[in-house]
């Protein structure tokens, strides 16, 4: 239960060899085609900020939810947040390439579209910048609050670390609910400056937790492979099927909301937004999200006792990883890039930045112990059963 | 019909549950317990897992076809009517009535099927060995066809607080 988890050197060298093949895909980018290279930049940005923030708001609805179970792995979310900072970075970074990627951002855009100039007071470069230094400083600051409390309860056995961590865990929800829907609509929905709907950032919000989970379960197995978290039972493992369950059930009730209202009203400056999608050249992608984000694991997880055999969490989550990867596709670059192109540029910036991601994650797993020591309710977590 | 049943009275719930093994291991037929909460171990041991939820994927199946069925046939041969210039059959308008009508029918039809196979109806008379079994002990209700005196014996044993013969309807 002591045990401190060490990322052994053949991980380091692998996710080294990743980090190189994302900069190769990014030298090769830039010289073939620089306004697919950003719009593949965003993507992979979104995907593991997606992740991460999912992954500290399933950590702080643990906290306020009193929940014990995932007391025991409770460092796990912990770390997939670590990336937080790199990803501001990253993101920042797209300073540069924000005309290829917003048509607002192009110059002088505003003269000759009305919509945009009327939209200007929010749409533009400056603004854009402020706001996205805002969201980060918020997140990162409450993400580090969220750590210091942890690990100092680790030195000290005492509930009034417990009490700090449930605090800022409400106020981290409360930031993560409004500015990540906020920072979905700014970075991803605004590509189609003309077409909105209500419900993006908030889907986009809360599916955020079903990734996290994903990712959770893959880092719980990985780990447990190792040999740590050897309590690890048949009643935590259906305890993530479930949560896995649910997700798959809101994000397709989330989906599909978002589609029907637009489809069936079938007003013109919105239905532009999904006519590529639903019947245009984007349709295989289309239906590929809502199979693989919802009908699968919906299918597989229905019954508990095949969701919690390891196997199929595993196989579940891994094909979450593509699920995302691929509604993230499909909401992005239509508007943005405008071509279907799935090459090396595609798959080796996501490689590089999953080398990025898990080494940032295992590096931050290690700095203290793998399963909190004097979390009041470590007893019930390790004792849980159904 | 009634019978004479064995009733061992409990205290407390985790004796009872040692109890129940050591019966449940030599063959004493347990005919039902009765607590004044739900124990999830208690549970587990004495009940069988429950066949309800596959039945009720069952329902949800044949529901979704069924309502699918109508829909089409309403929508599309029965009585064609254009909304807004969508086809006749446009299976987007389709969901919603196929999830709702789903949860109502599969909803009704499984606590249908729970309330026959546990000959329940509403206004049933409860079946109770003791007017205070629902208050604060717990009872192990035994058939006494199987060696009477060893199961009192073990009742005993194990924690008993009290060994009671009735004769109950069951």
């Amino acid at each position: 239960m002591e045990a401190t988890y060490k990322p052994s050197q053949s991980i380091k060298i692998a996710t080294a060899l990743m980090l190189a093949v994302g900069i190769a895909a990014v030298v090769v980018g830039f010289t073939t085609d620089p306004s697919r290279t950003w719009a593949n930049l965003l993507l992979n940005n979104m995907f593991f900020l997606t992740i991460s923030i999912g992954a500290l708001m399933f950590y702080s609805l643990q906290y306020i939810t009193q929940s014990s179970w995932s007391a025991m792995f409770q460092r796990i979310p912990l770390a997939l947040g670590a990336f937080l900072p790199v990803a501001a970075i990253l993101m920042l970074l797209l300073y540069f390439g924000l005309p290829d990627i917003y048509k607002w951002a192009q110059p002088n855009i505003t003269e000759t579209d009305k919509l945009i100039a009327h939209k200007s007071p929010f749409l533009n470069v400056p603004f854009y910048m402020i706001r996205m230094v805002v969201y980060f400083t918020l997140w990162i600051s409450l993400g580090y609050a969220l750590r210091k409390f942890s690990v100092k309860e680790d030195q000290k056995a005492d509930i009034k670390y417990y009490k700090k961590s449930s605090f800022f865990s409400k106020v981290f929800v409360f930031i993560s609910v409004i500015f990540f829907s906020l920072a979905a609509i700014d970075w991803i929905m605004t590509i189609d400056a003309h077409w909105y709907s209500t419900l993006f950032g908030f889907r986009v919000m809360v599916t955020s937790m079903y990734y996290a989970v994903a990712l959770i379960v893959l880092l719980l197995f990985f780990l447990n492979d190792k040999g740590y978290f050897t309590q690890l039972n048949k009643a935590h493992r259906n305890d993530l099927a479930r949560y896995l369950f649910r997700f798959s059930i809101i994000f397709g009730y989330l989906w599909f909301m978002q589609f029907l209202i637009i489809w069936y009203a079938d007003i013109p400056e919105l239905t532009a937004y999904y006519y590529p999608r639903f019947v245009g050249e984007w349709q295989g992608f289309f239906y590929a999200e809502i199979v693989i984000n919802f009908a699968i694991p919906f299918l597989a997880l229905m019954s508990d006792e095949i969701g919690r055999k390891k196997e199929v969490l595993i196989a579940i989550s891994l094909l979450l990883v593509v699920g995302l990867w691929i509604s993230l596709f499909l909401q992005i670059m239509p508007g943005s890039y405008g071509e279907i192109r799935f090459g090396f540029v595609e798959v080796g910036l996501w490689i590089g930045y999953a080398g990025l991601f898990v080494i940032i994650v295992l590096e931050s797993l290690s700095r203290s112990a793998l399963i909190p020591k004097n979390h009041p309710m470590l007893e019930e977590s390790v004792h849980h059963h159904l | 019909m009634s019978y004479k049943h064995i009733i061992g009275v409990f205290d407390d719930e985790a004796l009872l549950l040692k109890a129940f093994r050591k019966l449940k291991k030599n063959g004493a037929n347990i005919k039902d317990i009765y607590g004044p909460f739900a124990d999830h171990d208690l549970m587990k041991a004495f009940a069988p897992e429950s066949r309800l939820p596959y039945l009720s994927f069952v329902f949800a199946v044949m529901t979704i076809i069924g309502a699918f069925g109508f829909l089409y046939y309403t929508a599309v041969i029965d009585y064609p009517l254009n909304y807004s210039g969508k086809p006749y059959f446009s299976f987007p308008s389709m969901v919603v009535v196929l999830f709702l009508l789903t949860i109502l029918v599969t909803g009704g039809l499984s606590v249908v099927t729970f309330l026959g196979r546990t000959q329940l109806f509403p206004g049933k008379e409860a079946k109770m060995p003791d007017p205070q079994a629902m208050d604060n002990r717990f009872y192990l209700v035994l058939d006494q066809n199987f060696n009477p005196e060893d199961i009192k014996k073990w009742l005993k044993e194990s924690g008993a607080e009290d060994v009671l013969e009735k004769e109950i309807d069951f």
